[in-house]
This record gives structure tokens, C-alpha cells and sequence, in this order.
């Protein structure tokens, strides 16, 4: 297979991409392993590529004390690597090494796997359990978004046409517990059910905790309202009706991976498991 | 660069320590530029969604699927494919011990297994059997059941460390 015609440009500045986006047709390119894909299949047919691998202002990790900010060229591998995220932002760092295998983590980007918003991703409910915030930039300038309100729909975002993602700020969260759970039937498969806590838990009682999902819907999705029946006394009774009652509000689709009523189910017990083990219930 | 669709581009790579420059058109994969352009046909193409790992190389020094990454993102860069690992005729230690512990049968994924084991032990050279599993497992092989790939790179490492 081999993708359809068409036009490259590489851009001299992040204002240049910007400028030559502005006009239309074109389509970003970071580490090209989602958009390759997708051109070899004939999904989508741009007019232009704007190569953003030479934008060397695309690719920082910057350490700013509350708050962490990832450019959007950094790679999986990077992720993986860097100690300012293993320390600060732990949660992401498991993940990272989770995303597809070796070799897909030495091309694939963070600012590439969040704009494409894959409803199986990995990233996206990282982004929605640590409430963070993408910054999109055009040429008529730029604007924050949390993540809350940047996941519109399978591989559908905030973003226009003449935008990219430039920058995605994570708020450190200390003392919090962490852990992705990815269920995939072979490794290096997309996960059928995704699973990110985060839980500040102190003497036993949860002061805060954020759960978010990926592969149960169309985005990835975080049940704020079911999220606080978790806070205060921890309790396996508390951790099984929020289990029960998040898998009967998701509808994942039936596909390779299993059928709606078995990932719902999947839902269910990786729920029950992962929450067991982050507040430290032993039954 | 602004290249407009229907134009090529002019790209320079190097491949096992040589400078091509070739004209290709941007939509031209890196696998089709080694195998067709520089008949490098030791890489190959499995499945052609980014899922096997056959057509792994090493692109300055990291792995990476060549089916998955266009010529022009190449250019200025430093690729190494199977035909690069021997040198002066001796086979790389790794590549022996594949051959020593039967670790092929068909021969089809063996080129991206050694080079994805290549940076493997790079990155990590005294591997544990987990995560020698685990860095492989972009990487598919329909013969062998995987056993004997695991005991080479087990050698290999063992090889290499001496």
C-alpha cells in the first residue's frame, strides 16, 4: 500500500507552519505513525503535508514548579525516558510505555496522539485525569483549552483546520497514587478498556481521586459526578457500586476487540481491581 | 521546501554508512526508498499496517517501522538496515547467535527481529526475559513460537557483554 499524491512543505518556523496552514488542505505531520497509516489506506487525501519534525521549538519539556508543559513534538520515547516527568508527573511516564511498542515510541508524538483522539488512545485520559490543558495555536493566534472540552468525538478535537497543538500543560499532583491499566487481548493491541486513577488518599480515607476511561465511548470519558461517592472512608462496598454504576453508563461500541456487553463488563471488573489495589483494599 | 503535489523532492540519506541523493515524490515510504530505489531488499514489508515489525531499521540509532515513516522524513538522517550489520564479511554477533540457536525458519521477520534486538540491547543490555518480550513485541513471527528468539537474544547479550 502506498499513500495517494501529494504536496510537502517544511516549514523554517512554527510561524511559517502556522502561515502556510491558514491557507487550507494541509494536514500536519509529527511522527506520522496514526497519519501514515491513514493516508496508506486512503482514509484521507490533503493536499499538503506540513512536516513539523524540523520545529525545534515544538520539542520542550518544561519544568515550571505546579506545573509541567510538554511540547508537542516530544515522542513516547521521550516520555518514557525523561526523570522532570517520571518524578513530577508519574502517571504519564507508566503510560507512555504502554503506547504501541519500541519502535512506535521512537516516531509518535504526544501533540500527534492527542489531536488524532483515537477513542482507544492511551494519552487522552491521561489528559482528563490530571485536568490538563492543550494550548492550540493558527496564524491569528492562540487559545487554551482544557481537556475536558478539547475531546469532541472519535478522532474529532477542538481543533480547526489551520490549528496545531503546540504545547500540553499538566498540573503536578504530589502525593497522589497512580496507575494505567491497559487491558489489550495482544500485546501492542490497542487497549479494549483503558483505565487512569489518580487518589490523594490519607489514613485510609480518599481526599481526592479523578478516574478517566478510554475505549468505553466515543472520547475518552471521566465520571465526575460518580467520582466524589469515592471520597472519604475507603470501602470495597463504595469501590463495587461505582463500578457497577460506571459500566452501566458507558456504551462502548462492538467491534474486533469484543462486543459492547463484554467490554462493559471488562469495565466493570478492571474498576474493581485497579481501585482495589490504588486505595489498598485488601479483600 | 515547498513541494507541490505532482513535483519530487530532492532527498539526501545515509544507508549503511554510504550518501545516496535521489529524486523521490513525498508520498514515496521509507521501506519502498530502501527496498525499490537502493534494492536494500534485506527489509521487508509483512503486513503493511505498522503491526509486524518486518520492515524494521534503525533511523539515527533508533528503531523504527520504515512502512510507517515517508523517504523525505529520512532526508539528512542515518539509517541502518540488516545489510548494514555485518561488517567486512563477518556476521554480527547477534546474527550468529540467531543462526546458532534456530531462532528463524522462514527467514521472513528475522531482518526487523535482529534489528529491533539490535537497539534492544542497546538500550538495555543485560535484558531479563520479560523485558526482552516486551521490546520485541512490535515485532510478529508466525514460525517459530518465539522461543528460540528469546534464547538468541539471551545469547547475543551474553555475546556481547563478553
Amino acid at each position: 500500500m502506498f499513500p495517494p499524491q501529494f504536496g510537502y512543505y517544511r516549514p523554517s518556523s512554527l510561524a511559517d507552519a502556522l502561515d502556510f496552514m491558514s491557507g487550507g488542505g494541509a494536514k500536519p505531520l509529527a511522527g506520522g505513525q496514526s497519519l501514515i497509516p491513514m493516508l496508506k489506506f486512503r482514509l484521507i487525501q490533503p493536499k499538503f503535508l506540513v512536516d513539523l519534525n524540523s520545529l525545534r521549538e515544538l520539542y520542550f519539556i518544561k519544568d515550571e514548579g505546579n506545573i509541567v508543559t510538554i511540547g508537542s513534538m516530544i515522542k513516547h520515547a521521550d516520555i518514557v525516558k525523561d526523570l522532570t516527568i517520571k518524578n513530577k508527573l508519574p502517571l504519564l511516564s507508566q503510560t507512555a510505555s504502554k503506547v504501541g511498542d519500541m519502535q512506535v515510541r521512537n516516531m509518535g508524538t504526544i501533540g500527534g496522539s492527542l489531536s488524532n483522539a483515537d477513542p482507544s488512545a492511551d494519552y487522552p485520559a491521561i489528559a482528563l485525569v490530571y485536568d490538563a490543558k492543550m494550548v492550540l495555536v493558527s496564524s491569528s493566534g492562540e487559545r487554551e483549552v482544557s481537556a475536558k472540552d478539547f475531546f469532541k468525538g472519535p478522532f474529532t478535537t477542538e481543533l480547526r483546520e489551520d490549528e496545531i497543538l503546540r504545547e500540553v500543560k499538566f498540573p503536578v499532583l504530589q502525593g497522589y497514587k497512580f496507575k494505567y491499566e491497559k487491558i489489550v487481548r495482544r500485546a501492542g493491541d490497542f487497549a479494549l478498556v483503558g483505565i487512569a486513577i489518580l487518589a490523594k488518599v490519607e489514613d485510609n480515607k480518599v481526599e481526592d481521586i479523578r478516574i478517566a476511561y478510554t475505549g468505553v465511548g466515543d472520547k475518552p470519558y471521566r465520571p465526575y459526578e460518580l467520582e466524589k461517592t469515592l471520597i472519604g472512608e475507603v470501602s470495597l462496598s463504595k469501590i463495587k457500586e461505582f463500578a457497577e454504576k460506571v459500566s452501566n453508563s458507558v456504551n462502548p461500541p462492538s467491534d474486533s476487540r469484543g462486543s459492547s456487553a463484554y467490554k462493559r463488563k471488562v469495565t466493570q471488573l478492571v474498576t474493581i481491581n485497579v481501585l482495589k489495589e490504588v486505595l489498598g483494599v485488601v479483600s | 521546501m515547498l513541494v507541490r503535489p505532482g513535483e519530487k523532492v530532492k532527498i539526501r540519506v545515509k544507508v549503511n554508512g554510504i550518501w545516496y541523493e535521489r529524486d523521490i515524490e513525498p508520498r514515496m515510504l521509507l521501506v519502498h526508498f530502501l527496498r525499490d530505489e537502493l534494492g536494500l531488499t534485506g527489509t521487508k514489508i509483512g503486513c503493511d499496517t505498522s503491526t509486524c515489525g518486518a520492515c524494521t531499521v534503525l533511523m539515527n540509532g533508533k528503531s523504527v517501522k520504515s512502512c510507517t515513516i515517508l523517504a523525505v522524513q529520512a532526508d539528512g538522517a542515518e539509517i541502518t538496515t540488516i545489510e548494514g550489520l555485518s561488517s567486512d564479511g563477518k556476521l554480527h554477533p547477534i546474527q550468529e547467535a540467531f543462526k546458532d540457536n534456530f531462532a528463524l525458519q522462514c527467514g521472513y521477520c528475522t531482518p526487523g527481529m535482529i534489528m529491533q534486538s539490535y537497539y534492544l540491547l542497546k538500550e538495555n543490555p543485560s535484558p531479563t526475559e520479560e523485558e526482552i518480550r516486551d521490546g520485541l513485541h512490535g515485532n510478529i513471527c508466525r514460525c517459530t513460537g518465539y522461543q528460540n528468539i528469546i534464547k538468541a537474544v539471551q545469547d547475543a547479550a551474553r555475546r556481547m557483554r563478553a
